[in-house]
């Protein structure tokens, strides 16, 4: 077979269709480098890999302490409550904070080697997609060993997994692109993250909200809808919770020491932060595809 | 196949860009869009040219004259900002040996991870492993982190994994210029198998011998404008021949007021002038002057110099190019093991060679005195006597040489001992 010609011209219109065939080409290199980088996570450490589950875990205790026993705080199986969230909000935070340095930190291999720059995001995204995998056993017997029944509505979960890779991934490839040629990027997203976090339901819960109305310019929202509209993390985290957990019931706002058992996700918030994900990841993909070619001069 | 369409290559200089927000919202506001403009340099300007499957071509040039440049297109590191590169068939590109390498993992490890920087899977790599181990002679260090390895193995093992990975086209960098000597010499036996095998190679280095070694063809590159490509001789002493006009109009600048002997108008001599070398004669086994030397019969190459003042250690050496400019021979003093120290005033030095092996032809000769370490010229001229050499009773007229040899003839049997 004689080898195919490959153009190498800016500004030419790749159809995305023979990207994602490039992309498909180079999946060992995705592999190598998800385990290249877990392999150099843990190397020297005792516990190795265990520390997948070991980290949330321990987040899992803080989080317990401080509301559980010094603010006696009232939410039934509170560890499980807490951890399904630390969970999902990790993956997402530990993807967008290695991955906006991605392109720049791995200046040496984009200088050197050619290959479609998109797999050093996608390896990121994955990589910390392999550590939430890696924890989720342990989630499971928290849960089952707290009483709360596993149901059919956990089968929602890949579903959920895949919304928030979608989202996560365009987050991730706008940010490196922009991080290649304005390094303040990195810095503000420190502060962005640590905002973001206190915004999204990981120690509490949107639907403390329910029927707190706000009054935006003659508009009346529900502040539940509104954060939940506005967040995209804090619905897959809602969502996330809603199938594993269930529910905890409030009044005024108060959680009563009553939980719900599983049920299925909000499949309307869903389809929309679906839809967000996707929107988010054409622009990110569009930008990362724009000024890519670029990187090798750039970096 | 590989093809350059009018590439044109501008890159803007690191102070001129904006790095940080702050230098982004001070630049919006300034009218100082001539200062950008100033800050560019163009590394390639329209350049064409085309090199078919198997051929083998050697960038040649300057320092920053964009061959790197090049070859960064050709591995599509760097997009052309006009023009377009065709490139037929996978690329290896040899531009650091063991890029990609990541120190904590192991020789296996990376030996994977770089082949899936090429596109290859892992069942594809594992079929090559024993290969690369082998030539790279790391079999029991291959489970140890690379971190522990020594330079030279990281080399050996990334210049293994890089010609292991079955490219269609190979980009080489100056990097034959790294490790042992007999690293080296496996490097370019291997290369030179790579090319006999039908891969097309790009080659920069400053090498003159390793492009001529491994370049049919080659491209002289100035200031990001091809000034010349084709043969690789062609090419190397046309630049070659720029290279010393340089050197002399440099020369001139320095030496406004020197004497007659060093004007640029003599393009293909340089030096500084401590020693000059005054004539160059042909003469005989009889030790008479001649226009021209007979193959198979003595020569002579008498030098006449004139010192100005005491050097100790001085080499002098002639070369002899054919006229196609092969360069044939290029004898010296240093190498013959005789020192010379050279007193103010003259002298002579003479090359004898008993039977000249030439054969007959137009020839070129170059004389020069270098310092003892042969990088400081005194004088140099290059190619610049003629060297006529006549065959008087030979039937023997192929090729360059005349070799002291005797054919046999046996029928119907082995040949005998020569006896």
């Amino acid at each position: 077979m004689a080898p195919a010609t490959t153009i190498n011209q800016a500004g030419r219109e790749v159809r995305l269709r023979d990207r994602l065939a490039e992309v498909w080409a180079y999946r060992h290199l995705v592999g190598n480098l998800v385990v290249r980088d877990l392999k150099v996570r843990y190397k020297g450490s005792v516990l190795g890999f265990l520390w997948s589950m070991a980290s949330p875990l321990l987040m899992m205790l803080v989080f317990y302490f401080l509301f559980r026993v010094l603010w006696s705080h009232r939410v039934p199986n509170f560890h499980v409550f807490v951890l399904v969230a630390v969970l999902a909000w990790n993956w997402f935070n530990l993807s967008v904070n290695a991955g906006v340095r991605c392109i720049v930190a791995n200046a040496s291999l984009i200088n050197k080697v050619y290959f479609p720059r998109e797999i050093l995001p996608l390896a990121v995204v994955l990589g910390e997609l392999v550590n939430f995998l890696l924890a989720l056993p342990v989630l499971m017997a928290m849960i089952v060993v707290s009483g709360i029944p596993l149901t059919v509505h956990a089968l929602w979960l890949p579903v959920i997994i895949a919304v928030q890779a979608v989202f996560t991934l365009g987050v991730v490839l706008l940010l490196s692109t922009a991080n290649v040629y304005y390094r303040d990027v990195g810095m503000i997203l420190e502060v962005v993250l640590l905002a973001w976090f206190f915004l999204s339901p990981v120690f509490y819960d949107y639907a403390q909200f329910r029927g707190t109305l706000l009054h935006l310019g003659g508009l009346s929202m529900d502040a539940e809808r509104l954060a939940y509209i506005l967040n995209p993390i804090g619905t897959l985290i809602g969502n996330y919770r809603t199938i594993l957990y269930g529910s905890v019931g409030y009044v005024g706002g108060i959680p009563m020491d009553v939980a719900n058992p599983p049920g299925p996700p909000d499949l309307g918030f869903l389809a929309r932060t679906l839809a967000t994900g996707l929107f988010v990841f054409a622009v990110g993909y569009g930008v990362f595809a724009r000024y890519s070619g670029r990187f090798g001069e750039e970096v | 196949m590989l093809r350059f369409e009018e590439v044109t290559k501008v890159f803007t200089l690191d102070h001129a860009r904006s790095r940080s927000f702050k230098e982004a919202f001070v630049g919006a506001f300034r009218r100082s869009a001539p200062a950008a403009e100033r800050d560019r340099l163009v590394a390639l300007d329209r350049v064409s040219f085309e090199l078919a499957k198997g051929e083998t071509l050697g960038l040649v040039g300057p320092n920053g004259t964009g061959k790197s440049t090049v070859l960064k297109l050709i591995a599509r590191i760097l997009e052309p900002d006009a023009g377009r590169v065709l490139i037929n068939g996978r690329v290896a590109a040899l531009l650091e040996l063991g890029a990609g390498f990541h120190p904590e993992l192991t020789g296996r490890e990376n030996v994977y991870l770089n082949g899936s920087l090429m596109g290859l899977g892992r069942s594809q790599m594992s079929g090559r492993l024993a290969r690369i181990t082998e030539f790279a002679e790391l079999g029991p260090f291959m489970d140890m982190p690379v971190k522990h390895y020594s330079s030279g193995m990281y080399m050996r093992l990334g210049f293994a994994t890089a010609i292991h990975v079955d490219a269609d086209i190979l980009l080489i960098d100056e990097v034959l210029a790294v490790g042992d000597q007999a690293f080296q010499n496996k490097c370019r036996e291997r290369i030179a198998a790579l090319r006999k095998s039908g891969m097309t190679i790009v080659l920069v280095s400053h090498s003159a011998d390793s492009v001529r070694e491994l370049c049919a063809r080659a491209l002289w590159l100035e200031r990001g404008a091809v000034l010349a490509v084709g043969p690789t001789d062609d090419v190397l002493e046309a630049y070659h021949r720029s290279v010393v006009a340089h050197e002399e109009a440099r020369w001139a600048a320095e030496h406004p007021s020197d004497s007659a002997a060093h004007q640029p108008a003599e393009p293909d001599r340089y030096g500084s002038g401590e020693i000059e070398i005054t004539s160059v004669e042909l003469l005989d086994g009889d030790g008479r002057p001649r226009h021209a030397a007979h193959t198979g019969e003595p020569l002579t190459v008498r030098l006449r110099y004139r010192a100005h003042q005491a050097v100790a250690g001085v080499v002098f050496g002639i070369g002899i190019h054919a006229g196609d400019g092969t360069h044939v021979t290029g004898p010296n003093t240093r190498a013959a093991g005789l020192p010379i120290d050279v007193a103010p005033g003259q002298g002579v030095v003479e090359w004898r060679v008993a039977a000249l092996p030439l054969q007959e032809g137009q020839y070129e000769l170059s004389a020069a005195a270098y310092d003892s370490a042969c990088i400081h010229a005194f004088d140099h001229h290059h190619r610049r006597f003629p060297l006529p050499v006549r065959a008087v009773g030979t039937a023997d007229r192929l090729g360059l040489l005349a070799l002291p040899a005797r054919w046999t003839h046996v029928a119907g049997g082995r040949p005998e001992a020569p006896g």
